[in-house]
C-alpha cells in the first residue's frame, strides 16, 4: 500500500537569499522524485506541517530540487529559519503542468510578479532547452522595488543570453530607487508592443492575485484568445490529491485540476482572483 | 439480482456468524426511539431501523480523526483495517457511501485509509418503512429503498426479510450460508413491492412542494447573486454541524505533531463554512465573508458534485436540517433561492 500521506525526506544543500523575504532552499530527495515544470509539491516542515509550492528549477535537474519560498505564513517563516543540512519532506508532484508539446512551434510571453517568478523559471528553463521547439519567449516580470526581483541576474543577462534571437526579457518594478535606471510601473505596462502574434501564442501567468488579474486582462485585451492564457492559481492546496476540499475554485479541485488552468476554464468562478 | 428470504429465527443464526465475521455493527433505538448504529454486544439485538440512523456510515471509513502518517519514516507501515459488517444501512447512506468512493477511490491517488477499510466491510442495508419528516431523498434521485451500492439489502416482512444481493462479496455470503435463505417467492416479492411503493409515495409527497423543475444544476445555477441567500444565512453561527453530519462531507485539514523520536501526522475533519478553511498562507481568502461560505455547501453539493461526478453531492437524510442549532431547512432554503 503506497501511502500519500507521508512524506520524502530531503535534505536542504543550500539556502540562497534572493529578496529581504524570499530564499531559495536547494534540496536533495532521498528518493528521485520527478516533476514537469508547473506541478508543485507539499513541502513538510518537521513537526508543523506543509506548504505547498512549485519548484522552481529545471525538471531536468538531477538529483535536487530547488524551491524559491516567500515567507508569508506559519510554514514559510519556519522554513526561513533552516539552514544548510536540515531535513524538509516533500511529497508529490502533484496536478497539471504546463503542457510544453501542445505549444511546439509558437511564440510565449510570460509574465510574472514577486514570487510568481517559482514555478516560471522552472518553465523558462524547460522551454529553453527545447528552444528550437518554440519561435519566441518574452519573459516579463515586475517586483515591488528592485531589491524585490528574484533572479535578478538571470533575468537580466544570463536569459537573454541562451538565445539573443528568440528570447527577451523585461524588467519592471513599482517603485524605483536611485540606481534603478530600468522601467518603473506595474507588469503590465512592460507588456506592450510585445511584438508577438496574439491569435496564435501562448500567455502564461504567475503572480500575486491582484497582479494576475491585471495581466489575465491586459492580455485578454491584446487579443490572446481565453484558452492560450495559462494561470498558475494559487489556493490553499493542502491535501495535493483532490480530496481536503480546501482549494476549491468552482468544481475544481486546484491541487489536482490545476494549479495550471486555461483562462476560459476558470474565468466565471466565484473568488478567481481572491 | 438474486432474492432470497429468510425468516426472523434463521436470522438469529445468520447474526451469530456475522458476529464471527469481524466487528459487527448494527441499527438499535434508544429510549427517546432514535435509530443509532453501534457495536452488537452493546446494543443487545438487531432493531430494524426502518429509517436512516442518527449518524451517517461516513465515520466508519473516514474517522473523525486518524493518524495517516509517521515520518521519518524506514519503512512504510501497512494499514490494515479489521472486516466489519454494517447491518442497517438506509439507501440515502448508500447514496453517501458512492460520492466518497468517487472522492476517495477515483483518480490518480487513492486514499489508502479509506480503500481498506471499504474492502473490509459488509454493507448491508435495509428498506426505509417509517420515512422522518425530514427525509427528501426523492428529491435526490434516491428511493427510500436501496437498488446499488449494497452487498446485501433486507426488506422486513412477516416473519422474515427478503434478501437482496448486491455484489460478489454479498453473494459469498449468502452462499457460506445456504441453509439460511430459502429463494425468495413471488408472494415476498410483491409484497415488498407494495410496500416500497406506499414509503416512496410517502416521501415523495412530504417532498412535493420542493422539487424544482428540472434538475438542481440548472435550478441553483442561476441564483448565485440571489439576495434570498443573506437572509438565509443570518441564523448560521458556524458550528459547522450541518458538514460533519453530513454523509457526503469529505473536507479534512492535515496537522504535524511531534511524538517522542518522530513526528505524525493526523487528518482531521475540517468545514468549509470555518471562515479560514480557505485561506493561503500570503493571507488571502477567496471567502471571507460568511454567505460566501454558506453558499459553497450549496453549490459544492448541487452543482460542483454533479459536474465532476454526474450525480447530487446531497443524499436528502436531512440530518443537517435536524442537527442546526439556527434552524435552517435545506429544503426552505432552496425552495426560495432557486424559486422552486
Amino acid at each position: 500500500m503506497k501511502n500519500v500521506y507521508t512524506p520524502i525526506e530531503a535534505k536542504i544543500l543550500e539556502v540562497i537569499d534572493e529578496t529581504p523575504t524570499i530564499k531559495t532552499f536547494v534540496v536533495e530527495p532521498r528518493e528521485e522524485i520527478k516533476f514537469k515544470a508547473g506541478q508543485f509539491m507539499e513541502m513538510t516542515v518537521p513537526g508543523l506541517g506543509e506548504a505547498p509550492f512549485t519548484p522552481s528549477s529545471s525538471p531536468s535537474q538531477k538529483g535536487k530540487i530547488d524551491f524559491t519560498v516567500m515567507k508569508v505564513g506559519r510554514v514559510t517563516e519556519a522554513l526561513h529559519e533552516m539552514t544548510e543540512g536540515q531535513t524538509v519532506g516533500l511529497r508529490g508532484p502533484f496536478g497539471t503542468e504546463y503542457p510544453l508539446d501542445k505549444w511546439k512551434g509558437k511564440e510565449i510571453l510570460i509574465v510574472g510578479g514577486g514570487v510568481g517568478g517559482a514555478p516560471l523559471r522552472a518553465l523558462f528553463l524547460a522551454l529553453t532547452e527545447r528552444i528550437n521547439d518554440f519561435k519566441k519567449i518574452l519573459y516579463c516580470y515586475g517586483a515591488r522595488t528592485p531589491a524585490d526581483i528574484v533572479y535578478k541576474d538571470q533575468i537580466q543577462k544570463e536569459w537573454p543570453a541562451i538565445d539573443p534571437r528568440q528570447i527577451e526579457t523585461r524588467l519592471t518594478v513599482d517603485e524605483g530607487d536611485a540606481r534603478w535606471k530600468g522601467n518603473v510601473g506595474v507588469v503590465t505596462t512592460v507588456v506592450e508592443n510585445i511584438g508577438l502574434d496574439v491569435k496564435t501564442s501562448i500567455g502564461v501567468v504567475c503572480g500575486p492575485p491582484i497582479m494576475m488579474k491585471f495581466a489575465t486582462f491586459k492580455l485578454v485585451d491584446l487579443g490572446f484568445p481565453d484558452e492560450a492564457i495559462y494561470l498558475s492559481m494559487e489556493k490553499n492546496m493542502s491535501c495535493g490529491i483532490g480530496k481536503c476540499g480546501h482549494c476549491m475554485l468552482g468544481q475544481y479541485m486546484v491541487c489536482k485540476d490545476g494549479p495550471v488552468l486555461t483562462y476560459d476554464l476558470i474565468k466565471d468562478k466565484p473568488a478567481l482572483w481572491d | 439480482m438474486e432474492a432470497f428470504f429468510i425468516t426472523d429465527s434463521d436470522f438469529v443464526s445468520f447474526l451469530s456468524w456475522l458476529e464471527k465475521r469481524g466487528d459487527l455493527f448494527v441499527t438499535t433505538r434508544d429510549e427517546e426511539d432514535c435509530v443509532k448504529i453501534k457495536p452488537y454486544a452493546e446494543a443487545g439485538e438487531f432493531q430494524y431501523p426502518g429509517v436512516r440512523a442518527v449518524q451517517p456510515l461516513k465515520p466508519f471509513f473516514f474517522t473523525m480523526l486518524e493518524e495517516v502518517a509517521q515520518y521519518p519514516s524506514a519503512e512504510e507501515k501497512t494499514y490494515e483495517a479489521k472486516p466489519f459488517t454494517i447491518l442497517g444501512a438506509a439507501a440515502c447512506d448508500l447514496r453517501g457511501i458512492e460520492a466518497l468512493d468517487k472522492v476517495f477511490l477515483e483518480g490518480d491517488f487513492k486514499d489508502p485509509f479509506y480503500e481498506e477499510k471499504r474492502a473490509k466491510s459488509l454493507l448491508i442495508s435495509c428498506d426505509c418503512t417509517e420515512p422522518y419528516e425530514t427525509c427528501f431523498c426523492t428529491l435526490m434521485g434516491i428511493r427510500p429503498y436501496p437498488e446499488k451500492t449494497f452487498d446485501i439489502n433486507l426488506s422486513m416482512l412477516e416473519g422474515g426479510y427478503v434478501v437482496e444481493v448486491g455484489s460478489d462479496k454479498g453473494k459469498q455470503v449468502i452462499d457460506g450460508n445456504k441453509s439460511l435463505f430459502k429463494p425468495a417467492t413471488d408472494n415476498h416479492l410483491s409484497q415488498r413491492q407494495s410496500l416500497r411503493k406506499e414509503v416512496e409515495a410517502k416521501v415523495e409527497g412530504q417532498s412535493k412542494q420542493y422539487k424544482p423543475s428540472g434538475s438542481w444544476q440548472d435550478a441553483i445555477a442561476e441564483a448565485f447573486e440571489d439576495p434570498g441567500w443573506e437572509r438565509n444565512v443570518e441564523t448560521c453561527v458556524e458550528c459547522g454541524a450541518c458538514l460533519f453530519i453530513c454523509p457526503t462531507c469529505q473536507c479534512f485539514l492535515l496537522y504535524d505533531e511531534k511524538l517522542k523520536d518522530r513526528y505524525e501526522r493526523l487528518r482531521m475533519w475540517d468545514a468549509c463554512v470555518y471562515r479560514n478553511f480557505a485561506r493561503v498562507g500570503g493571507g488571502a481568502n477567496p471567502r471571507p465573508r460568511l454567505v460566501e461560505r454558506f453558499k459553497h455547501r450549496y453549490y459544492h453539493k448541487l452543482d460542483y458534485f454533479p459536474k465532476t461526478y454526474g450525480f447530487e453531492g446531497c443524499v436528502g437524510c436531512g440530518r443537517c436540517i435536524v442537527a442546526c442549532p439556527g434552524k435552517i431547512d435545506m429544503r426552505e432554503v432552496l425552495k426560495e433561492i432557486c424559486k422552486v
